[in-house]
């Protein structure tokens, strides 16, 4: 069986909400009830097969060809199987996914991994701003999985995050792990202004020196000896992070944000 | 254009009709007597049918800051809920706090024609009128609020005499457009402002030295002495606090006759018995009411879910804070006017203090004898979202329904309420009075509320069945100033409802000071204070209309 590829075939004015295109809701469908799915297209609704041609019938292995920054909501509430896209991703890539892998060859709009619970997202290029966070008004982000970013990402990335980890192997921006709860931010490239704004708990871990607020107080070096577990356990991804050369065990350590619950922490490496 | 509803089932109390067979005739937007020599141009048969006056809720949070912050504040509340639209509708969204016109539509079909916001902050008023405009099909109308303001609290230090603060009531409720005053935890939102986290009904505010129960006899008696037909609209002290019941009573004892309307009762009606230290005060509040005829009430029941709670009581908000589900609220100073809370809930049947809080709204509901003098709200949203009506009709109409509904609450509520020993089924000519002609008459709506000829032909026709929720959820027609508006529980025309408020007199001579006190103290200029009769009609489809107070002038 080959993999079920959706081919865009000319881009649209509109945005695409493709959460209907997921495993869990193609599997066992006929081609015609898949082609007569309708995809919510700005305030029209489009049948899937006006906006793509379709092949193959591995409904575990959806392919989205062609795909550009305005097709929306690609794998959410994902609950195993694989995504691969063939391009860019518009926003809320993944958002709400429970398992299963997406990977992403170009770019993700904003809202990536927004509220994740579990699985694996890849992304080759950038991400916009708030990945992996809450939606507006939710209080809770990202809640699990692994979100691995090749590229640099936006503001607020892992904003009201829970769980879970996001690897960042560019530059982050502004308020990187903000009002975060729980969970593991990694940056290899810069980070923004305001690293771990109004953080709780959690971890963020960064290769470079962080311009920090004054809510972050030094707590000195130190040599940790869970980093080394926790780097062995990237060493399975397709990603710089899993190589050794990249790993470390001794950083300088920043408690805070002291403005809230002040228990999260800032591992710098040295 | 004249119109025949045919052999409906009437209930129509304010005219004595229980449940008679009556031909209605609809002819220029308005109900009229059967007309000599006139074709009917349209006529539909109500046979079997149920027929009724447009339903008016008298306290409903559809107007206002409040409203805003609880929409900033609650994304999700709208996200969950979308509202497509249709061919004569637009989109919208919402289910504790809709949008402006979702609110519209879903009131309209559920056959209601008007409905009163009765928080108008004056220094906020503009903004809750230019809301409500944006409401379509009903009528509405707006509860000033006052008892809080720093000006009204420094005339009452300055121990000024009635006749200015009637002069100030009245001016107050000429330049913010209203049809009542409403008080809301008197001089509680002030005594905030100073620090101070609870105001008892004899314990003054520190910095004002007047205390609640000052306020509330001053105001009511400005209302009676203004001939203002809406008794003083009172929120009372303690909302909420277990051992307010002994508040609640003294606060009626304490008006001394005067007309006075308790409004979300059921918030006040709490004891401090049993294990938990919280329980029913029901049936003592319902005695009362029974027993003071100056007093009227509505419940402000509360229903399983989520909502919101918004009000302008800071200082019960704040003290509530730490309920807040999800966790995230916000209070806040309204200049020297008042003040406001926005804390979303969710009231679930298996905690003890919901389930009870549920069982002592439906207890008052059924223990005060007199439909006359309480009437249907859930103070959306903050007991239920108004859209919960049908199903807490069928709550007061099925007492079978309303023991299921019981049988599966908090073990401990059970015990701790008479409810399931309560007999009384409303019925629909009871219905009809709390929805309808008692609203009408509490309110002082001269031509609503009743199918009298000459009264504008608001009309909801609903299918008898016996499942009250059902037949009251979707009205087989609603009509509103005499156009079909809703045909099957959906609109099919959109219509915009006109503003009622009151003119009563005062003297123009109090402006000398209040100009003084604006421009010293105020953010906004005296002139601008003043909300003219051209901002309701200038977009062309809005319209006031100034019901009569009882001194006769307008």
């Amino acid at each position: 069986m080959s993999a079920m590829t959706f081919a865009l075939k000319h881009r649209p004015a509109q945005r695409v909400d493709m959460s209907p295109l997921v495993c869990q809701r193609l599997e066992g469908l006929d081609p015609a009830d898949i082609a007569a799915i309708e995809l919510i297209n700005g305030k029209r609704k489009i049948r899937v097969d006006a906006l793509f041609s379709i092949s193959g019938s591995d409904a575990q292995h959806i392919v989205i060809a062609n795909s550009f920054a305005k097709l929306d909501f690609i794998g959410r509430e994902l609950q195993g199987g694989q995504i691969t896209v063939q391009g860019s991703a518009g926003a809320y890539l993944g958002m709400a996914m429970q398992g299963g892998v997406i990977k992403v060859s170009q770019d993700a709009g904003m809202f990536a991994a927004c509220e994740m619970k579990n699985g694996y997202l890849q992304i080759d290029g950038n991400a916009g701003d708030f990945l992996g966070a809450a939606l507006p008004g939710n209080k809770q982000g990202m809640k699990g999985g692994t979100v691995l970013v090749k590229g640099d990402v936006g503001a607020r990335a892992g904003d009201h995050m829970r769980r879970g980890n996001i690897l960042i192997e560019g530059d982050a921006g502004d308020y990187c792990g903000s009002r975060m709860t729980a969970g593991t931010i990694a940056v290899m490239g810069q980070t923004g202004r305001y690293p771990g704004y109004a953080m709780r708990r959690g971890t963020l871990l960064l290769w470079r020196q962080p311009m920090l607020s004054a809510g972050f107080n030094d707590c000195g070096a130190h040599t940790l000896s869970f980093l080394p577990i926790l780097f062995a356990s990237f060493r399975g991804l397709d990603s710089r992070f899993a190589d050794a050369g990249e790993a470390f065990n001794r950083v300088r350590r920043y408690g805070g944000d002291m403005a809230e619950l002040g228990r999260g922490e800032v591992l710098v490496r040295i | 254009m004249l119109i025949k509803l045919t052999g409906g089932t009437v209930y129509d109390p304010a005219n004595g009709v229980d449940g008679k067979k009556r031909d209605i005739y609809i002819q220029d937007g308005r109900i009229v007597s059967r007309p000599q020599d006139v074709q009917v141009d349209q006529e539909y048969d109500l046979r079997g049918k149920v027929v009724m006056a447009g339903a008016i809720d008298m306290h409903t949070h559809i107007g206002g800051g409040k409203g805003n912050i609880a929409r900033i504040l609650l994304p999700e509340d709208h996200r969950a809920d979308p509202v497509v639209r249709t061919a004569v509708t637009r989109s919208g969204s919402g289910h504790a706090m809709p949008s402006t016109l979702v609110t519209g539509y879903r009131y309209a079909e559920m056959g209601y024609t008007a409905g009163f916001e009765p928080a108008v902050l004056p220094v906020n008023a503009r903004q809750a009128h230019m809301e409500m405009a944006d409401i379509p099909i009903l009528d509405k109308g707006g509860y000033v609020l006052l008892g809080s303001g720093d000006y009204l609290l420094r005339m009452m230090t300055a121990k000024k005499d009635q006749q200015a603060i009637n002069d100030y009531v009245a001016w107050t409720l000429h330049a913010a457009k209203g049809i009542a005053i409403k008080v809301v935890n008197a001089g509680g939102i002030s005594a905030f402002k100073f620090n101070q986290r609870k105001l008892d009904l004899d314990e003054k505010n520190s910095h004002y030295e007047v205390t609640p129960r000052q306020i509330l006899q001053t105001l009511a008696t400005a209302v009676k002495e203004l001939g203002i037909t809406h008794p003083l609209h009172v929120h009372g002290c303690n909302l909420g606090v277990p051992g307010n019941v002994e508040t609640t009573l003294d606060t009626m004892q304490g008006i001394g006759g005067l007309p006075m309307h308790l409004t979300h009762i059921q918030f006040h009606s709490y004891g401090t018995e049993g294990d938990f230290k919280f329980s029913s005060g029901g049936a003592q509040i319902a005695e009362a009411i029974n027993r003071h005829k100056n007093i009227t009430a509505d419940v402000g029941q509360i229903l399983f879910g989520q909502t919101v709670t918004a009000s302008g009581d800071n200082m019960r908000q704040h003290a509530n804070h730490q309920f807040a589900n999800p966790n995230k609220w916000v209070c806040m100073d309204i200049e020297c006017d008042a003040g406001c809370g926005v804390v979303p809930f969710k009231y679930r049947d298996q905690n003890f203090v919901n389930a009870l809080q549920w069982a002592i709204g439906l207890e008052i509901y059924l223990l005060v004898d007199d439909p006359w003098r309480v009437f249907l709200t859930t103070d959306h949203p903050n007991g239920a979202p108004f859209t919960s009506y049908p199903h807490l009709i069928r709550l007061l109409m099925d007492r079978s329904f309303r023991n299921d509904m019981l049988a599966t609450i908090h073990p401990e509520a059970q015990k701790m309420t008479t409810l399931g020993s309560i007999d009384r089924e409303y019925t629909l000519n009871e219905i009809a009075i709390m929805t309808r002609a008692g609203v009408a008459k509490i309110i002082g709506l001269q031509d609503r509320g009743a199918l009298s000829p000459g009264n504008w032909a608001d009309i909801t026709v609903y299918s008898d069945d016996p499942d009250r929720e059902k037949m009251f959820a979707r009205p087989d027609y609603v009509f509103k100033d005499g156009e079909l508006v809703v045909r099957d529980g959906q609109v099919v025309k959109v219509t915009w409802g006109t503003t009622h408020i009151v003119k009563p007199d005062w003297d123009p001579g109090i402006e000398k000071d209040l100009q003084k006190y604006f421009d010293r103290y105020l953010t906004m200029k005296l002139g601008n204070f003043k909300i003219s009769d051209d901002e309701f009609t200038e977009d062309g489809r809005g319209s006031l209309t100034v019901q009569p107070t009882r001194g006769g002038a307008l």
